[in-house]
């Protein structure tokens, strides 16, 4: 049964042996990478069909309060199945440029199952690091002078939040004297002191680098407009939500007092406030996604800081909703990244790419039929029914914000579908491969909006799942336990 | 602006920080797994230097992630610096003055001495303090400091892929053999042998001289390509270039303004 | 007391340490500086992890002599646990600031400087440019990304500065 560490081994073995390979067959070093990752899909999917309720693993054999564990549900498991998948459509194929960045992206999909799965503080910290300097390497692989520099602020910003991160698990550790999440969450009582809420704020910020959350999210437009479009997609589609997972483990274990969820309510406003503005204001594609991602990742903190399954569930749809919907849209401004004035004509040079811009458009601002709306719906509902005077506060800054991002998205479809010059077609036009891959993505949002109601059973069931402190516990700290910690742990109950 | 908005962070944080100093409890952290792996450690996995116990036993996932850290560390490095690292991979560069006699060849002299005691506490890394990583930064060094004394020799960057490749893959396989002997990832293997002689705690030498010789190659490969680049002359751009960045800048300047 | 004016000694100056490296972050502008800032700030993250598991008139978590055959031993002994921590995260940030440096090189050698503003706007410029949001170059310079600087003239640079 414990093959599902094979998910970071795998890609990690690879990613090691990947040079070697690559000095003795070229082509091997183009099959192995996508093969790997249907290993680890057909390794993940397998635990997903299986799986009757949430199990823990320890790894390397020592039981969990000492050793690492890695804790399974439906969650997890969803998200560890998510990264090959988005791995594999955004997959350099048609790369020729030598092993570096399969290498990468493999480092990558090793570091994000890790995070996924983790259910230890320090354990997520490296897993955490190792996805942050993947996603550099990443994000510098164009190699223009403007890439450096974005990459450089990107480092510089991460590694403040590394530190931020690493301090914050030194005052859990300094209060609690265990890195176990779900041993963390049972001597919880100790960190509702001023202590243990800053420790949650600094990693909340340190992690949120890559959750593009407010204070810290500088680099997000200028590392995905520097980036090439399959790398902006993946960093705002898959790695932002691993961040925002993290954050939200550490929320429901140990941190479910009313004071941490007002941080992240906060925090989430303000990100939705200074996002769509920005994006408003933003005069070419590429930024205008990257600060409505910001916007959107907002909205996302926002849902789940509203309290019990009812904020779950609506994090999790946005979050969902969000990773299907803006790598579509950042493949299409590959060759769409003009200023939006010369759009004018897209349309009819590449009218498949404009349907799906008007797609993915109208799902994001949550056009009634679209899964987007749903999403929004559930977000809406929640904070009605939180009922304090913060949550109405947020939830007219949602609507406002809906209705900016309706006027930008809608007059950037108004020029894409407006006549245009002739001789700008050729520009226009949109890649076959860039093309498929987002008609993909296009397919799959059409396809929940016909399987809706088994969704929405699905994501009531995950979420109950996961916002349930007490058997993310039992989970966890049900294997034997040493016989210290036993007594430790009846003493603190 | 921005810099108003920055210090106000920077503020905001350090004001965070020194109040969660003043709120401290103090008297020290409570020891719940550290008590615990300190009474069971030695029994469990024979190893007498406990913080290894820790480091490649209860915690090998995070010893594998640091290394992968390393590995990813040291391939975005060439992939950013690739560009000049390709065209100076020539042995030796003309144009690079021999700094010395007595540099060269005490540099050479340092290298066996610092690859044995390298050797040494990677090999003792169970028993003393000191394990793979510390002997591993000394490696890198004995390889580090010919580069130093002597700016223009080439390091044989092949023969460090290979060596990072199977030092890392070994770590992972120790891991998967596990695995396959129906144990969990990463689980000791081997028994422990008599605690204290060189020749016990299972597999974690195995798997301390795996991250040694990774940790050694990994660095010596991530301080030459740091080295080469600096060792080649400052660069500087052609006229027409460094007239069209100017332009640039001032145009930027006059939008920011 | 004085254990616990040294233990809040010890985490003062581990706090100091981390404030100290986020003001240099966020208020220097060379870019070289700012990784030394960074620096300061993980010292000083990795300094408050030892502290974390440090005790008095402990003994490092390693077994030695008679500790060897008589098991559990008697001796009190720090906490093995944030030592190991410590490696790994000391390891972390060698890595991060390698290929910080990694970057530095290629932005000096692209924009002869290392003063952060002015890498920003030209940063910001370039962006501008290949989007073509704001036309900042006139219409008979080349189009696309602006040619990372040719190997060729330097050579010939170093050559001139041989003879």
């Amino acid at each position: 049964m414990n093959n599902i560490a094979f998910n970071v081994a795998l890609p990690l073995l690879t990613a090691f042996l990947l040079p070697i390979i690559s000095s003795g067959s070229k082509s091997a070093t183009r099959f192995v990478g996508p093969f790997v990752l249907l290993a680890m899909l057909w390794f993940a999917l397998a635990y997903f069909n299986v799986l009757q309720h949430p199990v823990a693993i320890a790894l390397g054999g020592f039981l969990p309060p000492l050793g690492i564990s890695f804790h399974l549900d439906n969650l997890s498991l969803l998200m560890a199945a998510l990264i090959p998948l988005m791995m594999l459509l955004l997959w350099p194929y048609n790369n020729r440029e030598g092993f570096r960045e399969e290498s990468l992206l493999l480092l990558l999909a090793g570091a994000a199952s890790g995070l996924a799965l983790s259910g230890d503080l320090f354990n997520i910290y490296v897993f955490y690091e190792l996805l942050s300097v993947a996603s550099f390497g990443l994000a510098a692989a164009n190699r223009t002078a403007a890439a450096f520099a974005a990459t450089f602020r990107y480092v510089i910003i991460s590694g403040l939040g590394t530190v931020l991160a690493l301090t914050g698990i030194a005052l859990i550790y300094t209060q609690t004297g265990t890195l176990n999440l779900a041993h963390i969450g049972l001597l919880a009582s100790q960190l509702n002191n001023p202590v243990g809420l800053s420790a949650f704020a600094l990693i909340v910020i340190g992690i949120g680098v890559k959750a593009e959350i407010f204070p810290v999210n500088g680099w997000v437009p200028e590392v995905y407009s520097t980036a090439s479009p399959r790398i902006s997609a993946l960093l705002a589609g898959l790695i932002s939500k691993l961040a925002v997972l993290v954050i939200i483990r550490l929320l429901v274990v140990a941190y479910q007092g009313s004071q941490a969820l007002t941080l992240l309510l906060v925090l989430g406003m303000l990100g939705i406030i200074w996002g769509e503005l920005s994006a408003w204001h933003s005069k070419d594609l590429k930024r205008m996604f990257s600060f409505s991602s910001i916007g959107q990742l907002g909205m996302v903190l926002v849902a789940f800081s509203i309290p019990g399954d009812a904020g779950m569930a609506a994090g999790i749809a946005m979050m969902l909703h969000h990773l299907v919907v803006k790598p579509g849209m950042f493949l299409l401004t590959e060759n769409w990244n003009g200023p939006i004035k010369k759009l004018k004509g897209a349309a009819t040079s590449s009218p498949l790419a404009a349907f799906l811009f008007m797609l993915f458009a109208l799902s994001m601002i949550g056009v009634p039929p679209l899964p987007g709306f749903w999403a929004k719906l559930l977000l809406v509902t929640g904070l009605v029914e939180a009922n304090a005077p913060l949550y109405i506060i947020a939830l007219v800054v949602l609507l406002t914000a809906t209705v900016i991002e309706a006027h930008y998205l809608m007059s950037t479809a108004l020029k894409i579908f407006s006549r245009g010059k002739k001789k700008h077609f050729k520009k226009l036009l949109q890649t076959p491969f860039n093309l498929t891959i987002a008609t993909i993505f296009g397919a799959v949002l059409l396809a929940a909006l016909f399987t809706l109601t088994p969704l929405g059973n699905k994501l009531n069931q995950i979420a109950t799942e996961s916002s349930d402190r007490s058997l993310y516990i039992k989970t966890t700290l049900s294997l034997k336990l040493p016989p210290q910690v036993k007594q430790q742990v009846s003493k603190v109950q | 602006m921005r810099n108003i908005s920055a210090l106000v962070f920077a503020s905001g944080l350090a004001f965070l920080l020194l109040v969660i100093t003043w709120q401290f409890i103090l008297g020290g952290a409570p020891m719940l797994i550290g008590e615990a792996i300190l009474q069971q450690a030695a029994e469990e996995l024979g190893a007498a230097n406990l913080v290894t116990s820790v480091v490649l036993g209860y915690r090998g996932i995070d010893t594998l992630g640091e290394i992968a850290i390393l590995f990813t560390a040291s391939t975005a490095t060439s992939l950013v610096l690739s560009s000049i690292a390709e065209k100076t991979s020539a042995k030796s560069k003309p144009g690079l003055r021999d700094d010395g006699t007595i540099l060269a060849s005490s540099a050479s002299l340092f290298f066996p001495l610092l690859m044995t005691i390298g050797l040494y506490i990677i090999l003792h890394g169970h028993l003393t303090p000191g394990g793979g990583f510390q002997g591993g930064v000394i490696l890198a060094a004995a390889f580090f400091l010919p580069l130093l004394a002597v700016p223009g020799r080439g390091v044989n960057h092949s023969g460090l892929a290979l060596v990072e490749g199977f030092a890392g893959a070994s770590f992972i396989v120790i891991g998967i053999i596990a695995l396959f002997q129906g144990k969990a990832f990463l689980q000791p293997l081997f028994g422990h042998g008599e605690m204290g002689s060189l020749l016990s705690a299972g597999s974690l030498p195995l798997l301390y001289i795996a991250v040694g010789l990774k940790v050694g190659a990994e660095l010596s490969g991530l301080l030459a390509n740091l080295a080469e680049p600096s060792g080649n002359g400052d660069e500087t751009l052609s006229a027409t270039e460094s007239a069209s960045t100017e332009q640039t800048s001032m145009q930027a300047e006059k939008t920011k303004s | 007391m004085t254990t616990n004016l040294i233990h809040w000694l010890l985490y003062g100056g581990a706090m100091g340490l981390i404030v100290i490296g986020i003001v240099g972050v966020v208020t220097l502008t060379n870019i070289f500086r700012i990784i030394l800032a960074l620096v300061i700030a993980e010292a000083g993250a990795n300094l408050l992890l030892v502290i974390a598991g440090y005790r008095f008139d402990a003994i490092a978590p390693i077994l030695t002599g008679q500790a060897l055959s008589a098991m559990p031993t008697t001796q009190i002994m720090v906490d093995p646990v944030p030592q190991a921590m410590v490696l790994t995260s000391i390891v972390i940030g060698v890595g991060v600031q390698a290929l910080a440096l990694a970057l530095v090189l290629k932005v000096y050698k692209n924009y002869q400087t290392l003063d952060l503003r002015e890498i920003h706007h030209r940063m910001l410029a370039d962006i501008d440019h290949s989007s073509g949001v704001i036309s900042l170059l006139s219409e008979e310079q080349p189009k696309g990304e602006r040619p990372l600087p040719e190997p060729e003239t330097k050579n010939v640079l170093n050559s001139g500065g041989e003879k």
